[in-house]
């Protein structure tokens, strides 16, 4: 379903161009739950970002169903962005002045015709489900940092995302939070969506599964 | 919940910041606003005081010229038939045009011409309080006329016939007191003396005649030309004329005070407008965060850009909407404490209100494109990698 094949990235540092990317080939099929692994700076991130078009690679192919990533126009994008792909970081990423349900329901959110009721309806189902549903109307300042990643991953249960790409979804919150947080994403594996999954935890790995390992910005298996 | 939604709660977020910018946008609109109604009532007020200084539109019955000459005797141009205007129905007509609150005074005249001793004068029939309410320059030794029977005379003709204040002569039959004699003028004025109207009709016999009127029209809110045309289209069969020296030298007057208002009016508007823009910048550079997570549910550029447009334009609306009252409160007391006003007083639109509270909006937004532009621009991956 989704496929990279040779990815080139380099970034520009100080007028120097640092390669971070050399040549990654990787292929995620449908509904299937893939980590990557790999020591910091070793590219996982933004193999991950390349992945969910939130970065354009320099080079090698990408390829979501029949759409070349690298060629489709912007517009075309952005569907995908609001359709079919979900990203959940490290930090949450929450717009903190909205609250809950118009955070889960942000991707809805992009044009002056207002959010239909069904999504409405279909974002307290989700928020229910991640164990949030009484906490709808507030601000996510004052929740827990797992709370807020709860909020992240309802925001994708809302979408019906086909992939959902996870940047250390653990990575900044407590161990037992972390795995209630690894229990809705597995969660969401087991309702058909794909999940590619950046963590440094190998007992998370372990849960996928594939696990790719990225060393020097290359795959190593 | 729609996109509003988002820059809606994004002003709620920092209240201190949104009030600030909203304060300093309001004293802006508000400042404009009243500038605007205080040159408005000033110029009106100005313009009015200058229509004491003659008229400025002459309406008189169409006369057909002939220049008579005959066996190499040249007899110049002479009158071919003599008409005159009836007053009380010329009058009413001035009076009842589209723009009669633009007429400010209406000074009825009958001429004609008589003998003193062996010398010949003219004689003008005038009301004497619209006569004096167009030329309130007027000085004179003595008095002005208050009793029948009682002229002014003008300072050439006081010289020439040796009349002065007390003076008995007569006019066209009838004995006149001299109640007083016009200092010099400069104008027509030194040249003729001046009775009521209604004696010199009954002298004449030409009850309700009159040789011509003079019309002080205020052209501060409409061209004088709109007048005039109105004036031809209710009086055909006159001649109807605007002195458009003396329109010109009172609209310079009034004009430059509007366009001294309107130039500090401009400086305010640029600085607010920069300020608003700087902000706009400022916010753009702290909200990459915002930028990135939008764009990574798929927001486009268009829409990142629409945020920050709504955001500013929302801004200048309100700013627009409380400093136009805010300003025209302020206008009533800035005329009190000059004591401009003198009986006029701004007046309140509501479709003034709607048009300054949009138009500020469109300032604010202006201000707002580039920032919100460089906003758009933003790819996701750059505003995630600077979080």
């Amino acid at each position: 379903m989704l496929t990279a094949k040779n990815i080139v990235k380099n970034y520009a540092v100080d007028g120097k161009v640092v390669p971070v990317l050399k040549g990654v080939s990787l292929s995620i099929a449908e509904g299937e739950f893939v980590s990557v692994v790999g020591r910091s700076g070793s590219g996982k991130t933004t193999l991950l970002h390349v992945l969910a078009t939130l970065i354009q690679p320099d080079g090698g192919e990408l390829h979501f169903g029949d759409h070349d990533l690298r060629r489709l126009p912007e517009k075309k994008l952005n569907i995908l962005r609001q359709a079919d792909f979900s990203v959940i970081f490290q930090f949450h990423h929450l717009l903190p002045y909205l609250t809950v349900l118009e955070n889960s329901l942000l991707s809805c959110m992009h044009r002056m015709k207002p959010v239909p009721k069904e999504a409405v309806e279909r974002a307290y189902h989700c928020l229910g489900r991640v164990g949030l549903a009484d906490k709808a109307d507030r601000l996510p300042g004052n929740l827990s940092g797992g709370e807020q990643q709860r909020v992240a991953i309802a925001r994708a249960l809302v979408k019906s995302s086909k992939v959902i790409f996870a940047d250390e979804p653990t990575g900044s919150l407590d161990k037992a939070t972390g795995e209630q947080i690894m229990e809705l994403l597995a969660g969401l594996h087991q309702d058909g969506m794909s999940l590619v999954m950046v963590t440094h935890e190998p007992e998370y790995a372990k849960l996928s599964e594939r696990t790719v390992v990225i060393e020097d910005g290359m795959t190593k298996r | 919940m729609n996109i509003l939604t988002i820059p809606a709660r994004n002003i709620r977020r920092k209240p201190a910041k949104t009030l600030l910018l909203l304060l300093v946008f309001t004293l802006g609109v508000m400042s404009i606003v009243t500038l605007y109604q205080v040159s408005l009532v000033v110029g009106h007020n100005f313009e009015k005081k200058l229509t004491a200084f003659g008229a400025n539109i002459v309406i008189s019955p169409v006369r057909e010229t002939l220049n008579i000459g005959y066996g190499g005797f040249q007899m110049g141009e002479m009158l071919v038939d003599f008409t005159y205007l009836p007053e009380e129905e010329t009058v009413a007509a001035i009076r009842a045009i589209g723009l009669k609150d633009r007429i400010s005074a209406v000074a009825p005249k009958l001429v004609t011409m008589a003998r003193v001793g062996a010398e010949a004068v003219a004689v003008v029939g005038v009301r004497w309080p619209e006569e004096r309410g167009i030329k309130s320059y007027w000085a004179a030794v003595g008095r002005f006329p208050e009793h029948e029977g009682e002229v002014l005379v003008g300072s050439k003709v006081s010289a020439r016939m040796g009349l002065a204040e007390g003076s008995k002569t007569t006019l066209l039959g009838r004995e006149f007191t001299v109640s007083g004699t016009l200092y010099e003028t400069g104008s027509d004025d030194d040249t003729v003396i001046l009775m009521d109207l209604t004696a010199l009709q009954q002298l004449m016999d030409k009850p309700g005649a009159t040789s011509f009127i003079e019309v002080a029209a205020l052209c501060a809110g409409c061209p004088i030309e709109d007048i005039v045309a109105q004036l031809r289209g209710q009086l055909p069969g006159t001649e109807v004329k605007a002195l458009q020296h003396i329109v010109n030298q009172r609209m310079a007057s009034v004009h430059f005070i509007r366009n001294l208002a309107l130039a500090v009016s401009l400086v305010i508007l640029v600085t607010a407008g920069a300020m608003v823009g700087l902000s706009m910048l400022s916010a753009v550079n702290e909200r990459k965060k915002d930028i990135g997570i939008l764009r990574s549910l798929g927001f486009g550029k268009g829409q990142v850009f629409a945020i920050f447009c709504l955001e500013a334009g929302f801004i200048g609306m309100l700013a627009g909407l409380i400093g136009y009252l805010a300003g025209f409160a302020a206008s009533f007391k800035v005329l009190e404490l000059l004591a401009l006003g003198e009986g006029i007083t701004p007046s309140f639109s509501f479709v003034q209100l709607l048009a300054v509270s949009l138009f500020f909006g469109l300032v604010t937004v202006a201000a707002a494109l580039y920032p919100s532009w460089k906003g758009a621009g933003i790819e996701p991956s750059a505003a995630l990698v600077a979080l």
